[in-house]
C-alpha cells in the first residue's frame, strides 16, 4: 500500500510486480490494462499527460469490451454519419474522460493515427466528435484505441435521445451576440437621440439615426429573438398563456410601432428598450441553459446493459452480430464474463449467472440446461449456448423499462400547477396593459402606447418564471459536483418535504461485497495464516463474487490443475495434497478419512476448507457496513428524517445491521411488494418518503417513493428510475442533498418574495405613466438577472464539501480480464 | 457636423464584421470548452517540425 498505481491511481494489486519507465525511474502499476496504457502513452510521447492531468474521480472502472461488431453495417449505419466524400462521422461519449489533459491525450494519440481526419473533444460534456476515413482504419480500431489508453468509449447513436447541449449553446451564443451588437449600436444612437431632442439636432439627422437604429433592431428583433416569438407561439398553439407571450408582445409591439414611426417620420421609437430586453432575457436564458447543461448529463443506462456484441451459432459456423439483429429461435453462444444478449432458454452448458444487475440479488444463480436466461445478466463461470426466445419489445429489459415509465407517470404533476398559475399570471399582465391604454388613450392618447408598453415590459412575469427553475438549476450542479446527479427537477422539492428515509440493505448501507469476518481453525495440521494462504491461492482462480473476499490477500503459493466445480467449490494441487475450498458438502466429499469434526455453527455464508485428510478452517464471511453508514444516518435523524431499513435479507442479519446502525424500525425478508406496501402505509399516514435503494427489482418501490436515490456503485438501471443518483459508493452525499434542497426552497422563496415585491412597486409607477418604456426594461430585466443571481449563490460550496473531496474514496480502474 | 452621415453607416458596416466575426469564432467552436486550451499550451509540443520532417512524419 506504499505506492499507488503510477497509471490509474489505485492500490496496488498483490503479486502483481510490473512496472513501466517514467522519467529514468521504475514505477509500479497495478494490472495489464495500466500497464498497456501507459506503455502506449510513453511510447507516443506524450508522457507530458501525466505531468498535467487532474486525479481521477473515485467509482470509474475500466469494462473489458469487444468492438468488431461494430465494423458491421448495421452498427454503422446506427452510429455513424457517412459524408459525400466517403469519410464517416462518428460521435461518442467517453467513460472516465474527466480532465483537460484526458481530452489532450485522446486527442493526440488518436489524431495521430492514420485516417482520422479530425477529432474534437470536450471534456467539460465527456463527449468526442470523430471524423475518419473508413478506407484506413476502422470504426472498432479507433475504438479499441481509445479503450486501450485507459477510457471506455461510447458510440452515441444518430437518433440519440439526450439533447445536444453543445449545439443548443452554439446557437444561444449566436443570438446572444447578435444582441449583444444591436444592443450597444442602439442605445448609441439612442443616446444621442435624447441628446439630440434637448440640445436640437436637424431633422434628416435625427431620421438618419432612426433609420440606423431601424436597421440594427431588425436583426435583433428577427433573429435574436426568435426563441420567445418560437415560444409564444407554441403556447398560444397549445391554448397556454405562456411566460414567452408577454415577452414577444413586448418586443414586437414596441418594434413594429417604432418601425411605423420611423417609415412615417413621425412619432417616438423604442427600438432601445425592444433590442435591452431581448438582450437581458437573453442573458437570463443563456445562464439558466448553461446551469442546465451543466447539471443533467445521463445517457439512457439500460441500453449500456445489452453486450456489444453477440455470437450467433448457424449450421455454416459462427458469426458476431449486434444483439439487436437477433431473432426469436436464433442460437447464441455466451462466453464466460460476457453478459447474455437476448432472453433465451439455455441449451448447452451450465454456468454461473450474476443476475444482481436486474434482481438486486448478489449471489450468482446456477443454471442449466433447460434454465431461462434474462439479457444484460452476466455469464459468469463457462460457456453457454441459447436459443433465443424473446426480443426487442417482448423483452425482460423492455419490459422493466415500459414499468418505470408508468411508475413515473403516476406521479402528482407538481410542475403543471405552477403552468397554471403562471398562465392567469400572464391573463392578468395582458388585460392590465390594455385597460391601461384604454384609460390613456381617453385621457392623453399620445401617451397611451408608451404606457402600455411600460406597464406589459414592467409586469413580464420573467422574474417569477425564472425564480423556481434557474434555483433547481443551480442546485443541481452544485450537488453534481458534491457526487449526486439530479435525474429529475421536482426532486429537490419533494427532497425537502420528506420526512422519512427508507434504506435498502444490500449495497446501500453494505459495501455489498463479501469480507472475511472470522477465521476458525478446525484442525492442528495448519494455522490461521496458513489456511489463509491456501485460501487464497485458490480462490485467486474463482470468477465467483465470494473469491473479492480472497481478492487482497497475497500468497506465496502457487497450485496446480485447478478445477472449478460450478456453484460449489474449487479444487487444486500442492505437490501431493489436494485441497477443497467451497460449500462444505463439496469439501467434506473430497475427503478420504470419515475423521472430521462436526462443526454445526457453521452459518450459511460460511467458506470451509479442507485437504484429503479432512477439513482445515472454515471462514465466516460478511457484508461490512460502509463506513459513512452510521454517520450519514446520524446527519440525516439530526436533519428531521426518520430512517427506516427494508430489505430483502434474512432477519438476523438485517437486524445486525439496524443494531449497530441505531435504526428502530427494520423490515426483513421484503418482496418488492412488500416493500411497496410498505412504501405506502408510510404514505398514506401522511409522510413523504425518501427512498435510498440499488437493485432493480427496487426501480417500481424507487418510482413510488416521494423521492428516490439509487446508490450509483449499484446498478445501471437503478440509475435510470431514480430522482437522485449517488455517483460513488458513499452515502455521505446525501446529507449535502437533503442540506442543498433546503438551500434551494429558501432561495426559490427569496426569489418569488423579490418578484412579487417588484411588480407591486413598479406597476402602479407604471400604470400612473412615470416609467418610460426603457427603464421598465431596465428595471424588468435587472430583476430577472437579480433572481438568476440569487439561484447561483446555490453554485458556491457549503462547508461539507472539503470533507467530500478529502475524504478517501477506493478509485479502482482497472481492467479487469474475463473469469 | 455632415462627416456623420458618412460615419454612421460606417458605423453599422464594422457592426456587421464584429458579428461575422463572432460567428466564425462560434462555428470553430471557440466557445465550446473554455478550460482545455489554457492548459493545452502546456502540453502541446513546443519543438518546431521543420516542415521536410513534417511531411515524413505524417506519411507513416
Amino acid at each position: 500500500m506504499s505506492e499507488p498505481c503510477f497509471h490509474c491511481g489505485a492500490a496496488l494489486t498483490p503479486n502483481f510486480r510490473h512496472a513501466v519507465q517514467f522519467g529514468g525511474q521504475r514505477r509500479p502499476v497495478c494490472c495489464g490494462g495500466c500497464e498497456a496504457a501507459a506503455n502506449l502513452i510513453l511510447s507516443q510521447g506524450l508522457e507530458r499527460y501525466y505531468e498535467f492531468r487532474a486525479p481521477s474521480p473515485p467509482g470509474f472502472v475500466l469494462q473489458v469490451r469487444e468492438w468488431q461488431a461494430f465494423d458491421r453495417e448495421a452498427a454503422l449505419r446506427r452510429y455513424t454519419h457517412l459524408r459525400a466524400d466517403g469519410s464517416r462521422e462518428v460521435s461518442l461519449r467517453i467513460g472516465g474522460l474527466h480532465c483537460a489533459a484526458c481530452g489532450w491525450l485522446i486527442e493526440s494519440s488518436v489524431g495521430r493515427a492514420a485516417g482520422v481526419h479530425e477529432i474534437h473533444l470536450e471534456p467539460a460534456s465527456a463527449r468526442a466528435e470523430l471524423r475518419y476515413d473508413p478506407r484506413q482504419i476502422s470504426l472498432s480500431e479507433l475504438l479499441s484505441r481509445i479503450h486501450t489508453l485507459g477510457y471506455d468509449p461510447e458510440p452515441l447513436s444518430f437518433t440519440g435521445v439526450a439533447p445536444d447541449w453543445s449545439v443548443q449553446r452554439r446557437d444561444m451564443l449566436r443570438r446572444l451576440g447578435v444582441a449583444a451588437f444591436g444592443m450597444m449600436a442602439v442605445m448609441t444612437y439612442a443616446i444621442s437621440l435624447y441628446a439630440g431632442a434637448m440640445a436640437g439636432m436637424t431633422p434628416d439627422l435625427e431620421q438618419l439615426l432612426r433609420l440606423v437604429s431601424l436597421v440594427v433592431s431588425t436583426p435583433v428583433v428577427l433573429y435574436a429573438a426568435q426563441p420567445f416569438f418560437a415560444g409564444a407561439w407554441r403556447g398560444l398553439r397549445a391554448r397556454i398563456l405562456g411566460m414567452d407571450l408577454p415577452v414577444a408582445l413586448s418586443i414586437g409591439l414596441a418594434y413594429t410601432w417604432s418601425a411605423i414611426a420611423t417609415l412615417r417620420g413621425t412619432g417616438s421609437v423604442y427600438f432601445d428598450s425592444a433590442v435591452m430586453f431581448t438582450f437581458f432575457l437573453l442573458l437570463g436564458r443563456f445562464i439558466e441553459l448553461t446551469l442546465r447543461a451543466r447539471a443533467g448529463r445521463e445517457n439512457d443506462a439500460l441500453a449500456r446493459l445489452l453486450p456489444d456484441a453477440a455470437v450467433r451459432v448457424r449450421e455454416a459456423g459462427t458469426e458476431r452480430v449486434l444483439p439487436e439483429e437477433l431473432c426469436v429461435g436464433d442460437r447464441v453462444r455466451v462466453f464466460a464474463g460476457e453478459r447474455i444478449p437476448a432472453d433465451g432458454e439455455i441449451v448447452n452448458g451450465q454456468s454461473e449467472l450474476d443476475e444482481s444487475l436486474l434482481t438486486g440479488e448478489a449471489a450468482p444463480r446456477s443454471r442449466g440446461k433447460g434454465g431461462a436466461v434474462i439479457a444484460g445478466t452476466l455469464n459468469l463461470s463457462s460457456v453457454l449456448e441459447l436459443q433465443v426466445t424473446r426480443v426487442g419489445q417482448d423483452s425482460t429489459l423492455a419490459a422493466i423499462r415500459r414499468l418505470l415509465v408508468q411508475a413515473r407517470a403516476a406521479r402528482p404533476r407538481l410542475a403543471s400547477s405552477a403552468d397554471r398559475v403562471a398562465a392567469w399570471f400572464v391573463a392578468a399582465v395582458l388585460v392590465l396593459s390594455i385597460a391601461a391604454g384604454a384609460w390613456w388613450w381617453h385621457a392623453d392618447p399620445a401617451r397611451a402606447f408608451p404606457i402600455a408598453l411600460a406597464v406589459l415590459v414592467v409586469t413580464c412575469p420573467c422574474a417569477l418564471s425564472l425564480a423556481t427553475p434557474a434555483a433547481l438549476a443551480a442546485a443541481s450542479a452544485r450537488l453534481a459536483r458534491g457526487g449526486i446527479l439530479v435525474a429529475r427537477g421536482r426532486a429537490l422539492e419533494n427532497l425537502v418535504r420528506a420526512d422519512y428515509v427508507v434504506f435498502d440493505k444490500t449495497g446501500t448501507l453494505t459495501v455489498g461485497e463479501p469480507r472475511i469476518a472470522r477465521v476458525q481453525p478446525l484442525s492442528g495440521r495448519a494455522d490461521e495464516a496458513g489456511c489463509l494462504e491456501i485460501a487464497a491461492a485458490l480462490e485467486r482462480h474463482s470468477g465467483h463474487p465470494i473469491a473479492r473476499a480472497f481478492a487482497n490477500l497475497s500468497s506465496p503459493i502457487a497450485l496446480t490443475d485447478v478445477t472449478v466445480a460450478a456453484s460449489r467449490g474449487l479444487e487444486g494441487h500442492l505437490g501431493a495434497s489436494c485441497y477443497r475450498i467451497g460449500r462444505e458438502e463439496y469439501v467434506r466429499a473430497g475427503c478420504k478419512s470419515i475423521e472430521t469434526p462436526q462443526c454445526a455453527s457453521l452459518g450459511g455464508s460460511a467458506v470451509v476448507l479442507g485437504d484429503r485428510q479432512g477439513l482445515l478452517a472454515a471462514f465466516t464471511l460478511t457484508d461490512p457496513l460502509k463506513s459513512d453508514a452510521h454517520g450519514t444516518i446520524a446527519q440525516l435523524r439530526a436533519l428531521g428524517l426518520r430512517p427506516v431499513i427494508a430489505s430483502g435479507d434474512n432477519a438476523s442479519s438485517v437486524q445486525g445491521v439496524a443494531a449497530r446502525l441505531e435504526v428502530s424500525t427494520a423490515h426483513a425478508a421484503l418482496s418488492a411488494e412488500d416493500k411497496l406496501a410498505l412504501l405506502r402505509s408510510f404514505q398514506q399516514a401522511g409522510h413523504r418518503v425518501l427512498m435510498v435503494g440499488d437493485g432493480v427489482n427496487d426501480a417500481p418501490v424507487l418510482a413510488a417513493a416521494d423521492v428516490s436515490v439509487a446508490v450509483g456503485g449499484g446498478t445501471d438501471l437503478a440509475k435510470v428510475s431514480a430522482d437522485l443518483i449517488l455517483l460513488g459508493d458513499r452515502l455521505a452525499p446525501l446529507t449535502l442533498a437533503v442540506n442543498t434542497a433546503r438551500r434551494t426552497l429558501r432561495v426559490i422563496r427569496q426569489n418569488i418574495a423579490w418578484a412579487v415585491l417588484y411588480n407591486a412597486a413598479a406597476v402602479p409607477l407604471a400604470l400612473g405613466g412615470w416609467l418610460q418604456p426603457w427603464m421598465a426594461a431596465v428595471g424588468m430585466s435587472a430583476s430577472s438577472l437579480l433572481v438568476v443571481l440569487n439561484a447561483m449563490r446555490l453554485l458556491r460550496a457549503a462547508p461539507p464539501t472539503l470533507e467530500l473531496v478529502s475524504a478517501p474514496v477506493n478509485t479502482k480502474a482497472t481492467l479487469r480480464a474475463p473469469a | 457636423m455632415s462627416i456623420l452621415y458618412l460615419l454612421i453607416p460606417l458605423g453599422v458596416g464594422m457592426l456587421a464584421v464584429a458579428v461575422g466575426g463572432f460567428f466564425w469564432a462560434v462555428r470553430q467552436r471557440q466557445f465550446d470548452d473554455l478550460q482545455s486550451p489554457a492548459v493545452r499550451i502546456l502540453l502541446d509540443e513546443d519543438q518546431i517540425v521543420p516542415p521536410e520532417l513534417q511531411q515524413a512524419e505524417t506519411q507513416d
